[in-house]
């Protein structure tokens, strides 16, 4: 019925497209995890850096993998570990004896999609190189600055900080994710259907035969489409108050900050589009919201101690708003 | 090392012997008294510097004059404490723990006082209250039983303003779900939550239509002609029927 009222000011086939070829090839090894794969695919589209967390073995890693694999670009892999150095992943200047002089050699940073496994092993002395590369997609050595290729995506995956051997990691570079995507325990059926799917591989390579949907230009030319899509201002002042309300409430020590505001609205463009859309909806607001938030806001001693959990806390500030219409 | 004979050891003690004996036989000579045959100079102190010492005030460590009597600092406090306070009997142990509460009852309320003028509610700040936050927005707590929809549609369609008309024919139809209890009308429900509320399939498919239309409209900003009001507008009013 709107198609006959509304006509399509935006052009989404190519996108739509995209994603549900992206989503299809993870459903072959993937059980499950509609949600997780839905905010992995906006992150990338919203041009944000994702942070996955899960306890071991729920599939963390093999996701970020197949993600990375779906996009046909330069992907290197980190495994973080507590002896690792900044220069281990930025690169550093090496001697070159027959020119005399120093050449730099590049970190494995260099890349498009970069899959970090395991971020919070490594302190926070190598978590800090990840700063400037993170935000401003450039790294400074030696003087020289060297700009990352676009697209540029982090994929990074971690235990939850109460496990042995691992490490918090800074707040500055947790505001630099756009999402904290949280994977849980699959239900009784979901493990049924995992056994189940194992059981019948053929090829302990499951990635054999994951070719690629999109290429690194279609994801800059489909990030752009995002970027264009609208925002009611009505909604973006209804973010502003979620932000604000962070920042006053009682349970939080720690509130959104403005780049919090941002991803807010860049990752309801890029769910909105997913969803067909050209323009945000209060409900593709609150489904980022948690997973936007949840990294960046720290509870009170007290709530912590309590056993409150980001999610509530968000959850309760999105109750105390009215929704904009 | 020499070693000795033993006759020569014994010899030698035995000497040493007599020698300390003989000292202790000697006989003390009384001492002789000297006289001081120096010329003694008399002095004498200056009356007057002791009459100007015995005036200063800091060599005064009798002040009988100014012992007991407060400062004027403690008189006026005194003199506040009996205005305020003049019925409590300070002598006894009760009154003495009166005092100090009353004291700290005073400060508190001073305290208050201050945070209030300074336009900080003390009480939400030691309660940790999270402060209420003042964004500029029209459309905040507008309650949909409120509104004179009729009066007010009609109007947006006299000004050709359609966009308005139909977040206000939306907002009516909310308003018509919530009266007959279909749904729970709450300021944090978004749109799609009101659709799930909905328990008819049919009502549900329908008013999911009309969410996306009004969407379409209002989130999405598409441009809405009269024609395409007059469509939008039909639907609602045969949604409309399907209530009754």
């Amino acid at each position: 019925m709107e198609d006959e009222i509304f006509e399509q000011r935006t052009d989404l086939t190519k996108l739509n497209t995209a994603v549900e070829q992206i989503k299809a090839t993870l459903a072959k090894i993937i059980v499950g995890q509609h949600d997780s794969i839905d905010l992995l695919i906006a992150g990338i589209l919203a041009n944000g850096h994702i942070l996955i967390e899960g306890v071991p073995g729920v599939a963390k890693t093999l996701t970020a993998k197949l993600i990375a694999k779906s996009i046909d670009a330069k992907y290197s892999r980190i495994q973080f570990t507590p002896d690792l150095m900044p220069s281990d992943i930025l690169g550093t200047s090496v001697f070159n004896p027959k020119t005399t002089d120093f050449e730099f050699k590049q970190g494995p940073i260099f890349g498009n999609i970069i899959l970090i496994d395991e971020i919070n092993r490594a302190p926070a002395k190598t978590q800090s190189a990840l700063f400037e590369v993170m935000e401003e997609r450039q790294i400074t050595i030696d003087g020289h600055t060297y700009n990352m290729q676009e697209p540029f995506t982090v994929l990074a995956t971690q235990n939850p900080v109460e496990h042995e051997g691992t490490y918090r990691l800074p707040e500055a570079q947790l505001d630099r994710f756009l999402f904290k995507i949280e994977i849980k325990y699959p239900s009784l059926d979901e493990e049924i259907a995992i056994i189940t799917q194992q059981h019948g591989q053929k090829t302990t390579d499951q990635l054999k035969h994951i070719e690629p949907v999109l290429t690194a230009p279609d994801v800059i030319s489909l990030r752009d489409v995002v970027m264009g899509l609208h925002v009611e201002h009505k909604l973006i002042a209804y973010v502003a108050k979620i932000i604000h309300e962070s920042r006053n409430n009682k349970s939080l020590y720690l509130g959104g900050s403005p780049r919090a505001s941002l991803a807010i609205i860049n990752a309801a463009k890029a769910i909105a589009a997913i969803k067909g859309r050209d323009f945000v909806t209060p409900d593709d607001i609150i489904y980022v919201s948690a997973p936007v938030l949840r990294h960046r806001i720290m509870l009170t001693p007290d709530k912590e101690m309590e056993g409150v959990t980001p999610d509530d806390v968000i959850g309760q500030i999105i109750q105390k708003i009215e929704v904009p219409r | 090392m020499v070693k000795l004979k033993p006759a020569v050891f014994f010899t030698l003690i035995f000497a040493i012997f007599l020698s300390s004996s003989s000292f202790a036989a000697i006989k003390k000579v009384p001492a002789k008294t000297q006289t001081d045959t120096s010329k003694i100079q008399v002095k004498s102190f200056d009356s007057k510097e002791i009459k100007k010492s015995l005036a200063d005030k800091d060599f005064n460590y009798n002040d009988i004059h100014n012992a007991g009597q407060p400062s004027l600092w403690a008189r006026f406090w005194s003199w506040l404490w009996d205005l305020l306070f003049g019925w409590v009997d300070k002598s006894t142990v009760g009154g003495s723990i009166m005092k100090y509460i009353l004291l700290t009852l005073s400060v508190s309320f001073l305290v208050f006082v201050v945070f209030q003028s300074l336009g900080i509610d003390p009480i939400k700040l030691w309660q940790g209250e999270a402060k209420k936050i003042n964004v500029p927005y029209s459309e905040s707590l507008e309650n949909i039983h409120e509104i004179n929809f009729d009066g007010e549609i009609e109007k947006s369609v006299s000004q050709r303003d359609y966009r308005l008309a139909v977040r206000l024919l939306y907002l009516r139809c909310l308003k018509q779900l919530s009266d007959t209890h279909l749904i729970q009308w709450q300021i944090d429900k978004t749109n799609s939550a009101y659709v799930y509320e909905l328990t008819d399939p049919v009502q549900k498919q329908t008013f999911g239509l009309l969410t996306r239309q009004f969407e379409y409209v209002w989130y999405g900003d598409f441009p809405i002609d009269q024609q395409a009001f007059v469509n939008i507008n039909q639907l609602f009013q045969s949604f409309k029927k399907q209530l009754v």
